[in-house]
C-alpha cells in the first residue's frame, strides 16, 4: 500500500472516529494504533507506541500549562478583573464608544497575565458585557469584541499556544513570546479602529454614557489607578522574569502562579476554598490535555516512520508557486482544521510537517509561529467549533443564541485575517522585538 | 535494500546535511546499489533514548546515536560516550573505537540493553567541544575556583576534582548565565556552533582545542538485517560509516581552526589554547573520576579498562 | 447483580474523585518547588539539582492520576456536534460506542505500555542526570497505572450508562 493510499485512510479514520464523538485524544491514539500494528505487527507496533507516548511525560516545558492555567482560574476567580474594569472606565473618560474601547484595553492588559483562552472571555462576559448591553450598545458589537478581545488572552504573552507550538518546532518559547507581542497589539488595534468606525458611521450602536467620576479633570481621576496597579506588577513579574533570561518559561509560570496567589493575598480574596477550587478546576482542564498530546504525538511518529512526513513535505515543496505562497496554503489548512479541530490536535498534527519545510522555504520558525497562533485567534471564533464563542455562550444572558455570537463575530474573523495577512507580508512585525532582545 | 537509520542530530544541523548531501549516495555506490540509507533527524520516529529497543524491536533498522543517552540504563555508555577529559582529539577515539577494542565494549553494551538483537557497527566521535569562558582560563591550576556550567555525571564530577565549581543549568540558559556572570564558564558546543549562537559575544576567552567533552556516536543495524547482508557489504558499512566520520571529522576541524584564527586575529576574543603539560594534568586527575564513575557496573569497568589500556599504547598515559 | 455494579460505579467514581482531587496538592508541590529553583538559583545562587526531576515527575504523576476524575467528569475533550443533528436515541448509542471505543484503545495502549514498564523494573532505568534517579523507570509504570485507572473508570461510567444513572455530561468520556 503506498503512503497517498495509507495517508488518506488515516484521515478518514480520524474524520469517522471524530463524527461520532470519540474524544480528540482517543481519536488519534486509535488511529495511531491501529497503523502501528498493521504496518508492523505486533511487536514493533506496541513499542513505537509506546515509545513515543513515555516521551510526553519528559517534555519539561509542557508543565508550564498547568501553571498558566492555574494562575489563569486564580484570576478568575479574583475580582481583579472587575476593579481593574471599573478603572479603566473612569481613566477612559467619556467618548462615543468608549467602554468598548476600554473593554479592548482591559482585554489586553489581562492578555498579559493569562496565558489560556477562556477565564479571560468569562470574565469579560460577566463585567463587561452586560455593561454594554444595558448602556444601549449595539448587540453583536458588544458581543464580537468579548470573543475577539478575549481570544488575545492566547497571542499576546504568555500564551499556552505558544508554548504548544514551541514544543512541536523546537523554537525558542521566549522568542516566540517576544515576537507574538506586537502583532497581538497590532490586533487589539484594529479591534479598537474598526469599532471607533462602526460608532461614528452609526452612533446609534454605542450611546454616550454618563457616571461622574468622568467629569473630573484628568489629573483627580488619576487616584482611580490603583485597579492597574496590581495587574502591572504581575505582567512585570512574569514577563520580566521570562525576557530577563531569570529563569525557564516554565519557571516563570510558576513564579506567575504565586504571583496571582500574593495578588488576591494583597486584595483580601485569597481562601483555602478559592485556591482548591482553583487547583481542582486546573486538574480537570489540564487532565484532558495530557490524553490529546498523547494521541498526536505517537500518531505522528509512526506517520514520520511510514514516511509520511517527508510525502507531506513533498507535496507542499512541490507547489509550483512562490515559497510566500505556500506559507499561505499552510495558513489556509490550518484555518480549515480550524473550524473543526482542538488546537492542541491541530499544533500536533501539523507544525512536524509544516515546520521543516518552513526552515527549507528559508522563512523562520518564529515568525511562522506567531502567524499559526493568529491563525488560532481564527480558530476561536470560527464556527461551527468555535471555542470563544462558546466560552461567551455559557455566561452570556439566556437570550443570546449561539447563533447569534457566531454571526457577531465574523466582522473579526475579518480583522483576524487582516492582522495575519499584514504578518505574513511584513515579517518584521512579529521579528523586531525579539531580534531587539538579542 | 533502504535501512531507516535515525540519528541524533537535528534536521536543520550542519552534519546532517553533511552526511545527507556528501555521504548517503556513496554507500548505494559502495555496495553497488543494494544498500541505501534514509537518516531520519532526531526523535522523529522515536526519542533519542530509545533507539536501542527500536532497532531491536524493527522499528528502525538502525540508529547513528549519541549513546551518552544511554547512560541511565548502562552506565557503561557514559565512559563510551564521553570520556571527560580523556582524548586529546577525535581521530585518538576513533582509533580506539576501530581498532582499539571500543565496537566490541560497545556491542556488550548494545547486548546489556537490547537482548542481543543490535548489531554494532562502528563507533566514535566526530568533533571536539570548545569551552567558552568569560574569563581567561590558561592553566590547569586557573581551573580553581571558577563557576563551571556543565553536564551532570561524569563532566561534572571531573571539573569538581579538578577545583572548579560545577553549575547544573539547562543548556538554554547557557548564553544568559554567561552573560550575567553566573559562570565563569560553559559547556556547549563545538567551537563553529559557539561561534553560530554568538556565546563567544559574552565569553571572550574560549578554550580551543578544548579541554573536556567529546561526545561519541554509535552506528548500529538491526542484527537480523545485519546477518542477512553479504560479507562485502558488511564490510562496505562499517569501511563507510569510518570514512563519513573521519571526513566530517576533518570538516569540522577545519571550519574550527578557520573561525579561531580569525578570532585571535581580531583581537576582541582571546582564543585559548592548553600547552600539553595541562592537558595531561587534568587527565590524571579525571582518571580518578572516571574510576569513580566505573564503578557503577561491571561493564561500565571493562569499558574504562578497554580505553585505558588503549591511551596508554598510544602515549597519552605512561606505562 | 445489578446492585454489585452499582456499588462498584459508586465507589469508582469516588475513587476518582479521590484521586483526581488529591492531584492537586501534587500540582501545588510542583508550583513550590519550581518557584523555589527560582528563588535558590537567582536569590542565592545556589541552584539545585534536583527540582527541574522532581518537579516533572510531580507534575507528570498529577497528570496521569487526574484521568480518572476527568473521566468521571466527562471532560475529555471530543467533538459533539453531530448530537444536535440525530436523534437523543441514536446518541444515547453513540455515546455507549464512544466508551467502548475509549476502552479498547486505551487496553491496547495498556499491552503496548505493559512490556516497556516491566523491562524497566527488572533492569531499572535510571535519568542518567547528577540527581540520577529512577525516575524514567517511574514514568513508565506511572502511564500503566493511570491507563488502568482509565479503564476502571471506563467501566464505571458504561455501568452508569446502562443504568441511566448517569450524571451530567459536558460531552465526551
Ligand atoms: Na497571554
Ligand atoms: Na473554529
Amino acid at each position: 500500500m503506498g503512503i497517498e493510499t495509507i495517508t488518506v485512510l488515516i484521515v478518514l479514520s480520524l474524520l469517522a472516529l471524530m463524527a461520532v464523538g470519540v474524544p480528540l485524544g482517543i481519536t488519534t491514539l486509535t488511529v495511531s494504533l491501529g497503523t502501528a500494528l498493521l504496518y508492523f505487527g505486533e511487536r514493533a507496533g506496541y513499542f513505537i507506541v509506546a515509545a513515543n507516548v513515555g516521551e510526553v511525560l519528559h517534555k519539561y516545558e509542557l508543565i508550564a500549562v498547568p501553571f498558566f492555567v492555574f494562575m489563569a482560574n486564580v484570576l478568575e476567580r479574583s475580582g481583579i478583573a472587575h476593579s481593574l474594569f471599573d478603572s479603566m472606565a473612569v481613566l477612559g473618560g467619556r467618548f462615543r464608544g468608549s467602554v468598548a474601547v476600554q473593554t479592548c484595553i482591559v482585554a489586553v492588559v489581562l492578555a498579559a497575565m493569562s496565558g489560556i483562552m477562556g477565564g479571560e472571555i468569562v470574565m469579560l462576559g460577566l463585567i463587561a458585557l452586560p455593561q454594554m448591553l444595558r448602556l444601549g450598545y449595539d448587540r453583536k458589537l458588544s458581543i464580537g469584541i468579548i470573543c475577539a478581545a478575549g481570544a488575545l488572552a492566547t497571542l499576546i504573552p504568555p500564551s499556552v499556544v505558544l508554548i504548544v507550538y514551541g514544543l512541536a518546532a523546537q523554537v525558542s518559547i521566549t522568542k516566540l513570546f517576544a515576537a507574538s507581542a506586537i502583532p497581538g497589539l497590532l490586533l487589539a488595534t484594529l479591534y479598537i479602529a474598526y469599532i471607533m468606525v462602526r460608532v461614528r458611521l452609526n452612533p446609534a450602536m454605542a450611546p454616550i454614557y454618563d457616571i461622574p467620576e468622568t467629569g473630573l479633570p484628568f489629573f483627580k481621576r488619576l487616584k482611580f489607578l490603583k485597579g492597574v496597579i496590581l495587574p502591572g506588577i504581575l505582567i512585570g513579574a512574569v514577563l520580566g522574569v521570562i525576557y530577563s533570561g531569570v529563569a525557564t518559561v516554565t519557571e516563570a509560570a510558576a513564579v506567575g502562579a504565586v504571583g496571582a496567589l500574593v495578588v488576591a493575598g494583597v486584595r483580601k480574596e485569597l481562601t483555602w476554598a478559592m485556591t482548591r477550587d482553583a487547583m481542582r478546576q486546573t486538574v480537570l482542564t489540564v487532565g484532558s490535555i495530557i490524553w490529546l498530546v498523547l494521541g498526536a504525538i505517537s500518531l505522528i511518529g509512526i506517520y514520520n516512520r511510514i514516511g509520511g512526513g517527508e510525502f507531506l513535505r513533498g507535496l507542499l515543496t512541490a507547489l509550483d508557486i512562490a515559497p510566500i505562497w505556500v506559507i499561505v496554503v499552510m495558513m489556509l489548512i490550518v484555518m480549515v482544521l480550524g473550524t473543526f479541530l482542538e488546537w492542541i490536535a491541530i499544533i500536533f498534527i501539523t507544525v512536524p510537517i509544516f515546520a521543516p519545510v518552513v526552515i527549507d522555504l528559508g522563512f523562520d520558525p518564529i515568525w511562522f509561529g506567531v502567524l499559526f497562533a493568529m491563525n488560532i485567534q481564527i480558530y476561536y471564533l470560527s464556527p461551527p467549533f468555535g471555542p470563544a464563542c462558546f466560552f461567551l455562550k455559557s455566561v452570556a444572558p439566556k437570550d443570546i443564541q449561539l447563533q447569534e455570537i457566531f454571526a457577531a463575530v465574523l466582522p473579526f474573523i475579518a480583522l483576524q485575517a487582516v492582522g495575519l495577512f499584514l504578518v505574513l507580508f511584513f515579517p518584521d512585525l512579529a521579528l523586531w522585538l525579539p531580534s531587539m532582545l538579542n | 535494500e533502504t535501512f531507516n537509520i535515525q540519528t541524533s542530530f537535528n534536521a536543520g544541523d550542519f552534519s546532517t546535511q553533511y552526511i545527507t548531501e556528501n555521504w548517503l549516495p556513496k554507500i548505494k555506490e559502495m555496495t553497488g546499489g543494494r544498500v541505501e540509507i534514509v537518516l531520519t533527524p532526531n526523535g522523529s520516529v522515536v526519542p533519542a533514548k530509545e533507539t536501542p529497543d527500536a532497532v531491536a524491536a524493527g522499528v528502525l533498522d538502525g540508529d547513528f546515536t549519541s549513546v551518552n543517552y544511554f547512560s541511565g540504563r548502562e552506565p557503561a555508555y557514559a565512559i563510551m560516550g564521553d570520556l571527560i577529559s580523556g582524548y586529546d582529539t577525535p581521530e585518538q577515539m576513533l582509533g580506539f573505537c576501530k581498532d582499539g577494542g571500543g565496537e566490541a565494549v560497545m556491542q556488550k553494551a548494545a547486548d546489556a540493553v537490547s537482548g542481543g538483537e543490535v548489531h554494532v557497527v562502528a563507533c566514535g566521535p566526530y568533533s571536539k567541544e570548545a569551552l567558552p569562558a568569560r574569563v581567561p582560563i590558561r592553566t590547569f591550576e586557573d581551573l580553581a575556583g571558577k563557576k563551571i556550567r556543565s553536564p551532570e555525571g561524569l563532566a561534572a564530577a571531573v571539573f569538581q576534582a579538578a577545583g572548579a565549581s560545577p553549575v547544573s543549568i539547562p543548556f538554554s540558559e547557557v548564553y544568559g548565565a554567561l552573560e550575567k556572570g553566573i559562570v565563569d564558564a560553559a559547556d556547549a558546543s563545538a567551537y563553529v556552533n559557539n561561534d553560530a549562537t554568538g556565546l563567544h559575544d559574552v565569553a571572550p576567552y574560549p578554550l580551543y582545542p578544548g579541554i573536556h567533552s567529546m561526545p561519541s556516536m554509535q552506528f548500529t543495524i538491526n542484527k537480523q538485517k545485519w546477518d542477512a547482508l553479504s560479507e562485502a557489504d558488511r564490510t562496505a558499512l562499517r569501511d563507510w560509516w569510518y570514512e563519513a566520520m573521519s571526513a566530517m571529522t576533518a570538516e569540522v576541524a577545519k571550519k574550527d581552526k578557520e573561525l579561531a584564527a580569525r578570532d585571535n586575529a581580531g583581537g576582541k576574543i582571546e582564543v585559548i589554547n592548553w600547552a600539553q603539560e595541562d592537558r595531561d594534568q587534568l587527565r590524571e586527575v579525571a582518571r580518578k573520576q572516571w574510576e569513580v564513575y566505573a564503578e557503577k557496573s561491571p561493564l561500565a569497568k571493562e569499558a574504562l579498562n578497554a580505553n585505558v589500556a588503549y591511551m596508554t599504547q598510544i602515549g597519552l598515559f605512561k606505562k | 447483580m445489578r446492585r454489585f455494579l452499582a456499588t462498584y460505579a459508586d465507589v469508582m467514581d469516588r475513587v476518582s474523585v479521590f484521586v483526581g482531587q488529591g492531584c492537586s496538592v501534587l500540582f501545588f508541590a510542583c508550583i513550590g518547588v519550581s518557584a523555589l529553583e527560582v528563588v535558590m538559583r537567582y536569590g542565592f545562587d545556589r541552584p539545585t539539582v534536583w527540582s527541574t526531576e522532581l518537579a516533572m515527575t510531580l507534575c507528570a504523576s498529577a497528570w496521569v492520576l487526574a484521568v480518572g476524575y476527568v473521566t468521571e467528569r466527562h471532560r475529555h475533550i471530543s467533538i459533539t456536534m453531530i448530537e444536535t443533528l440525530i436523534s437523543p436515541r441514536l446518541w444515547h448509542v453513540f455515546r455507549l460506542l464512544q466508551m467502548l471505543i475509549s476502552a479498547g484503545a486505551i487496553l491496547v495502549l495498556t499491552l503496548a505500555l505493559w512490556g516497556p514498564a516491566v523491562k524497566a523494573l527488572r533492569h531499572v532505568e535510571y535519568s542518567g542526570t547528577a540527581l540520577n534517579s529512577i525516575q524514567p523507570t517511574y514514568l513508565k509504570v506511572l502511564l500503566v497505572v493511570g491507563c488502568i485507572l482509565y479503564l476502571l473508570q471506563l467501566a464505571a461510567n458504561v455501568i452508569r450508562w446502562a443504568h441511566g444513572t448517569e450524571g451530567e455530561s459536558a460531552g465526551g468520556h
